[in-house]
């Protein structure tokens, strides 16, 4: 009785389990294998317990929904803190690309069986920050998500609502229906490629090929041992911060007075030297280092020296204490070429110098200990350099 | 013999009701949870969400059982089943009635304590174990808490036994059922151990204000981060059931066990009065916040102990001149 209908190989070859036509003679069975099957079904529908991978303002719609008006705790979801308790991810928020090895691997440290709602616009598609060098375009790139959640912040109510889908999902599947994957809300609306620089005329192989070898500097950069510098006796503060003091230092580096041009420009070779000398002159904070990166011909202001590829990199340089004086200048290294770091001088230098290193790619020699500060560690290229975008086959994660 | 039958099917059956209430403890606390945080707690599964429990444990049985590669697999196996035995053995030597006991040994407090000292033991092996640093500082941070709270713990438990002039659990509530109960009189005695008493209980049992083991804020889930399914649950299990117990001890040992007052004694009794501890205890962990680490180290060495010390001294001078 009852063998005939029932599917005794599996899918794929003609292997038949000894067992199968034994177990289906037995007289109600099959029949206690389907109600075990249905409460088991209901017992994993019930208790969904969440993993909440927030990482901006959809964590606090998330966190709303699990507070007094609309508490997901009604249907039985506890949110755990640690990934091996969880079923269900919810990813609420914009994930950049340092963070998604990270999601992943919470994600890999969950216990089957598993789901993943993405909640809200950024989680979906990256939104408008789709087109960002630092942002996964939607979390189902690295993820399967089961159950999109739309909104920008999705309300705690559309969240529920997920949650009701995706048990609803889970009904279907564990009776053995072929569930189809919802189609990503926000790509209906999107046609790829949606980076409009793809379409740029300007963009050359050879940029390609450009963002690759800069990544490349990133890593086989020799890092200089750290070394540690007493501070120099420094004068009083501000004892000596008057204007000619300053002007006269500024015209032995052969610079006039900050022009309309922008910064003085100082030489590469120059400017520690420079820096040391501002110091002891009471500029003791570093306020800002500024990079900016140019490609072949297209200098600053129609500056002369744009015929070259190069940087140009801003130092701002403050006394403390009343009467507070600046002092900014700029150095000009060509592709490649290093520059001095500061932080022998300014111990405030060293992460300064590693976000412009990041960022776009300016080499700076003597520096303790020059890795990417912002980005992840194998990213690839220097997202503000001018040769950069991020919808290349140089941005794998794309 | 028949002492062995009537131990082990008692002990049966209040295993058996000890893990349904303990199951259903963990929907009341949740619907409790949610109405003091103005929610409404579990509703969706079975009337008013009673059966969330069991949905829970279902959905546990389920789940994929992961040992970390570099955990030790034997220890850290070994772990959830001997805190859950640790937890239920308490209850052996706990009298429900004068007959409902599995066995009321005459050194019944000393064993009480004892298996409710070892709870600490599992605790720590998973920290071990796990090979999670998370996992590890919350091991550390239990064995701190236990053994500092073990002190006054066994303090204002002497107490009940000073006063009662026996170990047996069974003797000392027949004490109180002849004469008063502890926390009535000496109440300058009964109440300070009575609450010297539940408040290391709690820190035993890692509940809040004294959950450092496992703040989730900090150590992500402590002791329990690398744990899965069913063997996450049984630890889960194990703190609910020695809270259980440690409710039902504190009843017999202070609020006279089975004896109802004016009323007529009975199993009901000490049921509806570790019924009543427990949810007084639940109602301390959704209203407190929990402590920082040396706060807690210095309540239990500045204040308990002290006091715990000064109580001890006090029963002794009164069973001597008084009583």
């Amino acid at each position: 009785m009852g063998v005939k209908g029932h599917r005794t190989v599996d899918d794929t070859g003609n292997f038949e389990h000894p067992l199968y036509k034994v177990l289906f003679q037995i007289p109600g069975l099959t029949l206690a294998a389907t109600a075990l099957d249905h409460v088991l079904t209901w017992g994993m529908t019930n208790a969904l317990w969440t993993f909440p991978m927030a990482t901006s303002c959809c964590g606090i719609e998330f966190m709303a929904s699990a507070a007094s008006r609309v508490d997901i705790d009604r249907m039985g979801t506890i949110v755990r803190a640690s990934p091996r308790q969880a079923d269900v991810m919810v990813v609420a928020g914009t994930i950049t690309v340092k963070m998604a090895p990270r999601v992943k691997k919470l994600w890999d440290q969950m216990p089957e069986p598993k789901w993943c709602i993405a909640m809200g616009s950024c989680a979906i598609s990256g939104d408008f920050y789709r087109n960002l060098y630092s942002v996964v375009p939607g979390v189902d790139t690295f993820l399967p998500v089961d159950v999109y959640v739309p909104g920008c912040p999705p309300n705690p109510e559309a969240l529920m609502h997920g949650f009701l889908r995706l048990q609803e999902k889970v009904r279907a599947m564990r009776q053995g229906a072929k569930v189809v994957g919802d189609p990503n809300p926000e790509l209906l609306r999107v046609t790829k490629p949606s980076n409009p620089r793809l379409v740029d005329a300007d963009r050359t192989a050879a940029l390609d090929e450009a963002q690759v070898s800069s990544a490349e500097t990133a890593t086989d950069l020799e890092v200089a041992p750290p070394v540690s510098v007493p501070l120099e006796a420094v004068p009083a503060p501000f004892a000596a911060s008057n204007a000619t003091e300053l002007d006269g230092v500024l015209a032995d580096f052969g610079i006039l007075p900050a022009g309309k041009q922008g910064p003085p420009l100082v030489p590469v070779e120059r400017h520690l030297e420079l820096a040391r000398r501002l110091k002891g002159l009471g500029y003791r904070q570093l306020v800002s280092i500024v990079a900016t990166h140019w490609l072949a011909g297209k200098g600053r202001g129609g500056n002369e020296a744009g015929e070259v590829e190069h940087h140009e990199v801003v130092y701002l340089l403050r006394t403390v204490g009343p009467g507070t004086r600046v002092a900014t200048w700029a150095v000009r290294p060509l592709a490649g070429q290093p520059v001095p770091s500061l932080s022998e001088v300014y111990a405030g230098a060293d992460w300064q110098e590693r976000e412009q290193f990041d960022l776009l790619g300016v080499v700076f020699s003597g520096h303790p200990d020059l890795r990417r500060l912002m980005m992840a560690e194998n990213y690839t290229g220097h997202p503000l350099r001018r040769d950069f975008a991020a919808d290349t086959a140089a941005a794998p994660w794309r | 013999m028949s002492g062995f039958v009537h131990g082990l099917s008692y002990g049966a059956v209040i295993v058996t009701v000890l893990m349904t209430v303990t199951a259903f403890s963990l929907w009341f606390e949740r619907k409790l949870a949610a109405r003091m945080q103005s929610r409404l707690g579990p509703t969706l599964v079975g009337p008013a969400g009673i059966l969330q429990p069991i949905a829970d444990v279902l959905k546990l049985l389920q789940k994929e059982d992961i040992v970390p590669l570099k955990a030790d697999a034997v220890l850290f196996n070994l772990a959830p089943p001997v805190a859950v035995v640790c937890a239920i053995g308490v209850a052996a030597a706990v009298p429900f009635s004068p007959t409902v006991v599995a066995a009321d040994l005459d050194v019944g407090v000393l064993y009480v304590l004892a298996i409710g000292a070892v709870t600490v033991l599992p605790v720590f092996t998973a920290g071990w174990a796990s090979n999670n640093k998370l996992a590890l500082l919350g091991g550390m941070r239990a064995v701190a808490q236990s053994v500092s709270y073990e002190v006054p713990l066994v303090l204002a438990a002497l107490v009940p036994v000073i006063l009662a002039g026996s170990m047996r659990i069974g003797a000392i509530v027949q004490f109180q059922s002849d004469h008063h109960w502890f926390v009535a009189w000496p109440f300058f005695l009964g109440i300070p151990a009575f609450v010297i008493f539940v408040l290391a209980m709690l820190a035993e049992a890692n509940r809040i204000p004294f959950d450092i083991p496992e703040a989730e804020s900090e150590l992500v889930a402590g002791v329990t981060t690398e744990y899965t399914g069913m063997k996450f649950a049984l630890f889960y299990m194990a703190e609910y059931v020695h809270t259980l117990v440690a409710s039902a001890v504190a009843s017999a040992l202070f609020l006279g066990g089975w004896d109802g007052g004016p009323f007529r004694p009975g199993l009901h009794w000490m049921v509806l009065k570790t019924l009543f501890l427990f949810a007084g205890l639940y109602w301390i962990r959704w209203t407190l916040l929990r402590f920082r680490s040396d706060q807690l180290m210095r309540l239990c060495w500045r204040y308990l102990v002290p006091s715990s010390i000064a109580l001890v001294a006090t029963a002794g001078v009164w069973v001597v001149f008084v009583g």
